[in-house]
């Protein structure tokens, strides 16, 4: 399937294409683009004005998608947890690893453009998820 | 960068939630119902948000990428973006103050609260003013005479 969403990735997108080649749609590509009106009619579009799977009513788009797809993995809401305070920052969740990852998302899109940014960052949430899965088992940060 | 909006009068929620978000964006009130904040990729994507929330509600919005007419309109908007920001160092800088007299406990919650209020603030400075420099060092002190405290 193919997937559209804003050009230049940032923490909240680069969240989502994760989020989709993980869990919802193993094949998916990606493309680009300026505007909504430019994304093509085979794709669905996210984390865009206008589009389903965008921030709605406080939610960043990675929640709206994790509620869209039914996704209630306690892991995945961890990672919600992160993705909307470094998207959002609106102090509605306790979460002082948002910081780190918004300032390595924002980096990494002002040396690399967005497919290689979406290559990065699926390592990095890669990573993220399994720190927070064995942090929900331990009942701690693991070491 | 504007954003124009119209919300319905009620409810209310709206638009008290609205013009927090633009607080905290550092946006400006141009005139009713206008609102100004300088570009770049975050505050576009932002106030994007914004817009498709306003829409949600029931309003309409609209964003515009806009050059003022006169050089001195331009520097009367940017102006009134730094008095707000330095208002809100300047209360900072009275919390530092006060934060002193505290137990060391209390000065250590302190300590962490107004690191936070101080980023929230840095985040939307768009033009940092001397104050931007003497908040962080006042902080930095209180925070250097913990570590030394016996």
């Amino acid at each position: 399937m193919r997937w559209a969403t804003r050009a230049g990735c940032h923490v909240d997108r680069a969240a989502c294409a994760w989020l989709i080649r993980r869990f919802v749609d193993e094949q998916a590509e990606f493309v680009f683009v300026d505007d909504p009106v430019d994304v093509p009619a085979d794709a669905t579009p996210f984390d865009m004005r206008g589009a389903e799977l965008g921030h709605h009513v406080g939610d960043c788009s990675f929640e709206t998608m994790l509620k869209h797809f039914g996704l209630d993995d306690p892991v995945l809401w961890d990672v919600a947890r992160i993705v909307h305070e470094a998207d959002l920052g609106d102090d509605r969740f306790d979460a002082p690893e948002a910081l780190g990852l918004d300032v390595i998302t924002r980096g990494l899109s002002m040396v690399r453009g967005d497919d290689d940014v979406l290559a990065v960052t699926g390592v990095v949430f890669d990573g993220l998820y399994e720190h927070r899965r064995r942090a929900l088992l331990l009942g701690r940060d693991p070491a | 960068m504007f954003l124009a909006y119209r919300l319905p009068r009620e409810p209310s929620t709206p638009r008290i939630t609205l013009w927090r978000k633009l607080r905290r964006l550092g946006a400006v009130q141009v005139s009713d119902n206008l609102v100004a904040l300088p570009l770049d990729a975050r505050t576009r994507e932002q106030l994007e948000w914004l817009a498709a929330e306003v829409v949600d509600a029931g309003g309409e919005a609209s964003i515009w990428l806009a050059e003022a007419a006169t050089a001195a309109h331009e520097r009367e908007l940017a102006s009134r973006m730094a008095e707000s920001i330095v208002a809100e160092y300047q209360t900072l800088l009275s919390s530092v103050g006060d934060a002193v007299d505290l137990s060391e406990g209390q000065r250590r919650r302190a300590i962490a609260r107004l690191r936070r209020e101080l980023r929230s603030i840095r985040s939307r400075d768009f033009f940092p003013p001397p104050e931007a420099d003497e908040a962080r060092r006042a902080l930095e002190d209180l925070a250097a005479a913990m570590e030394v405290a016996p």
